[in-house]
Order: C-alpha cells, then sequence, then structure tokens
C-alpha cells in the first residue's frame, strides 16, 4: 500500500514541478503587458507547487514503476491537485489588489470598491471561486466565476487560456495513452491494423506528437480568427481556448461581443479541429485524408454536428426568435425571410457546434432566458454526448452513443434468428468477438449510466439550492447547467456566477472533475482512499 | 543534421510528420504572429496571415492528391 502511494505520489510530484513551469513562463505576460504588481503573486504561486512536487518526487524517487491502476489513480488526483495548485495565482492576486502594497502601484480600477471591474477581481478572494476557475479550466469547461472577463487583468486573461489549452493537450493524452483500454471506445476504433492506436509506441513520444499538432493548428487558428476581424490578443487566447474545445472568453459576453458573423464562421473549424480525435489528425497531416469520412467516428461528428444544427434551426424558426428585417453578408445584404433563415442558422450552427463540441463559446446571450425549452434541451443533447474520444470533448462520446445503438439493435435483432446462429458485431467494419463486443457494450453503459446517476444528483442538489419557479429558474436550465458542467461544456443558462451558494460550487466541481476523467477513474481512486484510510474496516 | 539535435524544439519536430512543410509552418507560426502584431492591421500583415492559413490548409490538400 505504501509502495502504491509513493509511486502515486512521485507521479503527482513531476506534475505538480511541471505546472510551476507553466506559472513560470506565465510571469512572461505581466512583464510584456505593464502588470508587475501581479509578478510578485505569480511568482510566489510558481514557488509552492515546484517546492511540494520537488519534495514528493524526492522523497518516492525509488517507488516502483506505475501500473494501470497508478494510471487512474495518478490521472485523478493529478487533476485534482492541479487544479488546487493552479488556482493560487487567481488568490494571490486578488489578495495583491485587496491589500494594496504602495510600492507595487495596482491600477485604483482594482482596488476601489463598487465597480464590476473591482468585484470581478475581489470574487477570486474566496479560494473556492480560484479553485473552481481552476478545475474549469484545467477541466476544459470554460463555465465561470468572473463577472467580467474583459475586466480581469491580461495576466489571468492569460492564465485562464493556458490551463485551458494544456488541459486539453492533457486530456488527449489521457485518452488515448493512459486510460485506452478494452471497452475505452478509443482503443477498438484506432487499434485495428488500417491505424495505429497509439500515434507512437511510447507515451512520451505521443504526447511530443500531440503537441505538435497541437501546435501548428494553435497557430493556424490564432491566424484565422484575426484575419476574421479579432484583435491579437483576443485571437490568441480564443483560438487556444477554442481549440481546446474550453471556452474562456476574455470578454464579458464571449463571442456575442464581436457581434461578428465573420467570427461566428471562423471559430467553427477551430472547434471542428478540437472535435476530432487526434491521431486521425495526425493521419490527415500525413496526407490520408481518407480518414474524415472512412473513421466511423469522424464521419459521425459531421453527421451529428449537421442534425443537430438543422433541427436547433427548426425548432427556433418556429419560434421565431431571429425574426430579421435585414442583414449584410459579405457586402450582399438579405431582407425578410432569407435575412431570419441566414441569422438563425447562424447562431444555431454556432451553438450546437459549440455545445457538441463542448467548447462553451456563446453567441446567444438569451440562451437560458429566452429560448424555448425545446431549444435548450436539443443543445443539452449535445453537451451531454459530445464528439469523438480522444479529442478535446466532454460528454459521453458519440462513440459510445454509437456502440450503445448498435449493440441494442443488434440484441433486439438477436431474438429473430435461431439460437444456434452465428452473428457477429461489427464496430467502423471491424469484427469484434463476443468477448470484446460485451466489453465495449458494458463499458458504454456503465459510463452512461454513471454519468446520468451524476446528472441526476447534481440536478437535485441545484433545485434545493437555488431559487426556482416562474419568476426564477426552470428545470431545462438546471438540466442545461448540470450538463454543461458535467460535459465540460461551460455554456450557461445563467446559474453559474460567484453569487451562487457554496454547495453548488463544491458539486460543480465534482461534476467538472468527474466528467473530464470519464467517472471510471475518479470511483477509483475514492475506492482507493477509502481502503487506503480503511474506511471499511 | 538531425532535427532532435535542434535545441528546445528539436525532439517536439522530431515527434511531427516527418514534413519539412509542416516542420517550417510551426517554426514560423511565432514569428508571423509576432510580426503582425508589432506591423498591426495592415494590408502587408493581413498578406502574411492570409499566406500562411491557406498555405495550410493547401498544402494538407496537395499532399492528399499527390
Amino acid at each position: 500500500m505504501v509502495d502504491r502511494l509513493g509511486t502515486i505520489a512521485r507521479d503527482l510530484g513531476r506534475m505538480l514541478e511541471a505546472l510551476a513551469g507553466l506559472i513560470f513562463v506565465s510571469v512572461l505576460v505581466p512583464l510584456v503587458w505593464g502588470e508587475f504588481w501581479v509578478v510578485p503573486a505569480m511568482v510566489v504561486s510558481g514557488l509552492i507547487p515546484l517546492v511540494v512536487g520537488l519534495t514528493l518526487r524526492r522523497t518516492f524517487e525509488h517507488a516502483a514503476d506505475p501500473g494501470r491502476l497508478h494510471g487512474m489513480m495518478i490521472a485523478a488526483s493529478g487533476w485534482f491537485l492541479v487544479a488546487a495548485f493552479g488556482s493560487v495565482p487567481f488568490l494571490l492576486a486578488a489578495w495583491t489588489a485587496q491589500l494594496d502594497p504602495g510600492m507595487l502601484d495596482v491600477p485604483a480600477r482594482f482596488t476601489v470598491p463598487g465597480t464590476r471591474t473591482f468585484s470581478t477581481l475581489a470574487a477570486f478572494q474566496n479560494p473556492l471561486n480560484g479553485f473552481f476557475e481552476s478545475m474549469s479550466g484545467f477541466t476544459g469547461t470554460g463555465l465561470t466565476m468572473a463577472d467580467n472577463e474583459a475586466a480581469l487583468p491580461h495576466t489571468l486573461q492569460w492564465w485562464r487560456s493556458f490551463i485551458e489549452w494544456v488541459g486539453g493537450v492533457g486530456v488527449i493524452v489521457l485518452t488515448t495513452a493512459i486510460l485506452a483500454r478494452p471497452g475505452s471506445g478509443s482503443l477498438t476504433l484506432y487499434e485495428s491494423e488500417a491505424r495505429s492506436e497509439k500515434i507512437h509506441p511510447s507515451i512520451v513520444s505521443t504526447v511530443r506528437t500531440i503537441w505538435w499538432i497541437f501546435l501548428l493548428f494553435t497557430f493556424f487558428s490564432i491566424l484565422l480568427l484575426w484575419i476574421a476581424g479579432m484583435p491579437m490578443w483576443d485571437a490568441i487566447n480564443h483560438a487556444m481556448t477554442g481549440l481546446a474545445t474550453g471556452g474562456f472568453s476574455i470578454t464579458d459576453n464571449s463571442i456575442a461581443t464581436y457581434g461578428s458573423a465573420a467570427i461566428d464562421f471562423a471559430l467553427i473549424p477551430v472547434m471542428v479541429l478540437g472535435s476530432i480525435a487526434f491521431p486521425i489528425h495526425y493521419l490527415v497531416l500525413q496526407g490520408d485524408l481518407r480518414n474524415l469520412y472512412t473513421d466511423l467516428q469522424t464521419r459521425w461528428v459531421f453527421g451529428f454536428f449537421a442534425l443537430g444544427t438543422a433541427l436547433l434551426t427548426a425548432v427556433l424558426l418556429q419560434q421565431g426568435y431571429y425574426v430579421t428585417e435585414s442583414v449584410a453578408v459579405a457586402g450582399v445584404v438579405l431582407h425578410g425571410s432569407a435575412a431570419t433563415l441566414f441569422q438563425t442558422v447562424r447562431y444555431a450552427l454556432f451553438q450546437f457546434v459549440s455545445a457538441a463540441s463542448c467548447t462553451g463559446f456563446q453567441t446567444a446571450g438569451a440562451l437560458g432566458s429566452g429560448w424555448t425549452a425545446p431549444a435548450q434541451l436539443t443543445v443539452a443533447f449535445g453537451m451531454v454526448v459530445g464528439a469523438a474520444a480522444g479529442s478535446t470533448v466532454g460528454g459521453i462520446k458519440l462513440i459510445r452513443l454509437l456502440t450503445l445503438v448498435k449493440g441494442i439493435l443488434f440484441r433486439i435483432r438477436g431474438v429473430f434468428y435461431p439460437s444456434d446462429a452465428v452473428r457477429t458485431f461489427r464496430l467502423d467494419g471491424r469484427a469484434l468477438s463476443d468477448t470484446e463486443a460485451a466489453q465495449e457494450f458494458e463499458e458504454a453503459a456503465i459510463i452512461t449510466f454513471l454519468w446520468l446517476v451524476f446528472l441526476g444528483v447534481a440536478a437535485f442538489v441545484f433545485m434545493l439550492a437555488i431559487p426556482m419557479g416562474p419568476d426564477a429558474y426552470t428545470v431545462e436550465n438546471v438540466l442545461f447547467e448540470v450538463a454543461s458542467a458535467q460535459g465540460n461544456v461551460g455554456l450557461s443558462s445563467g446559474i453559474t456566477g460567484p453569487g451562487m451558494p457554496t454547495v453548488t460550487k463544491a458539486m460543480f466541481l465534482f461534476n467538472m472533475w468527474i466528467g473530464r476523467l470519464e467517472i471510471i477513474p475518479v470511483l477509483v481512486l475514492l475506492r482507493g482512499l477509502f481502503s487506503t484510510l480503511e474506511v471499511y474496516d | 543534421m538531425r532535427l532532435d539535435a535542434i535545441p528546445v524544439i528539436g525532439p517536439l519536430l522530431a515527434a511531427g510528420a516527418d514534413d519539412r512543410v509542416f516542420d517550417a509552418l510551426l517554426v514560423l507560426g511565432p514569428v508571423v504572429i509576432v510580426a503582425i502584431r508589432l506591423l498591426g492591421r495592415t494590408p502587408v500583415s493581413l498578406a502574411l496571415a492570409v499566406a500562411y492559413t491557406v498555405g495550410f490548409a493547401a498544402y494538407i490538400l496537395s499532399e492528399a492528391i499527390r
């Protein structure tokens, strides 16, 4: 037992050292923007995980190598710990402004109470708010405790984007290399002879390749958004959070702030890039474009996005929410029903892709209060399902939905065959043995079941803790918000904010955490902890 | 010279798709972004950004056709 803990502690130490490196690199941002008053907060924030990490790694240097069980426990505890230590920059920056040592020259807008700028930063004096923001970032969720993101210091704007970006790479590594196992979807999909499941045989080279792809796509996305009209700082931040399908924004009203169809459409390919499994990206970058339609998940990413957009467009058209007299598109002025159709498709496409890719960028300001329940639930369905395993998205993943649907049809059809008939379950053109098929179906069913159980638990907690009713929040608002948190999406119907009850913040911290790790590793960790602490004895 | 012998970014480039064009785009990306930030929104900077993004997409297509 001690040996197991030593193995975990050593790897957690390495993670904390890496986190310290990320924080120290980020000190460049306050230096470039002249926010020198944040520098001490960032340096101290980096020193804390560095010291703890070094201590853990050196103390348990000779612990055994990690096995599969360790992998799950390290991933679950690591995500939690990194989010906890990653919250320190928020906390220290907020308290630096509050205590305002004269020599640091903190701008008055952060120190004089009574403005939104002051209250936005001051909210992070509460450690729970900082932890929420950090967990939201590292899990790629995008729900925020910041009232006005545009009012945050550039350093914290960067830190929020940076942790989502790094968390995005983390989850790709997690699903393609660390947690890939029989029945986890990604393994079956990419282990076939036609494709290589692990981009490279070792995790280290896999991580490097993922970074290679991620950096290329990031530069491409930054420039694409800049061409569409975003200022460069905004383009850098939104490209990072869009590609990581995290959804943190540096503006007060997310992407709605720009009111630009060009920016809306430019973000679609960025979010789609984040929704496709990275092993497929690697093959495409080697010139094998066929994978975009021969790969089951990728084919279905496009199909799911198209179907969801069509359904949402129909619902919104019926509601008449985007009735528009005229709109100018690339120099052409559309009138009447053409203008209404264009605006409806624009908002439906963006919001469904944002939801199903689990990004959480918002262009529809009144999504929670103005859209009808069917429209909200269509978006919520996209958030629950998500897109491809092996990408940066959350949710239960398309492959599990497809496995469940195909598995159910397979069982039902089986009734009509003789009992001694030999039948083969096929997934993505690959024939699975009875054992493989059972593992795939079982895993998909278990994760979907647990996903819905925790969704229900959180919804119940919220309905007890927040005001409900015609003049307050509705059940669909609650389901929408909980699906958003657990699916690591970040779209909000207006519930999430620094003023929400503490119990709901704690609940969402748990939802975001289990959602990112696909639940089972967290349950394994908790079981391991209870066992170690002899809770059962 | 081997790719992984290049300081700092060498191991990253070596882990890529063994393609000089993509490696060049990876190295040039931050240079182009900084240049555009310094130039502001001008015809020259716009041409730079368009050249990078269109070049990236066109190269993937050309590789697929080849």
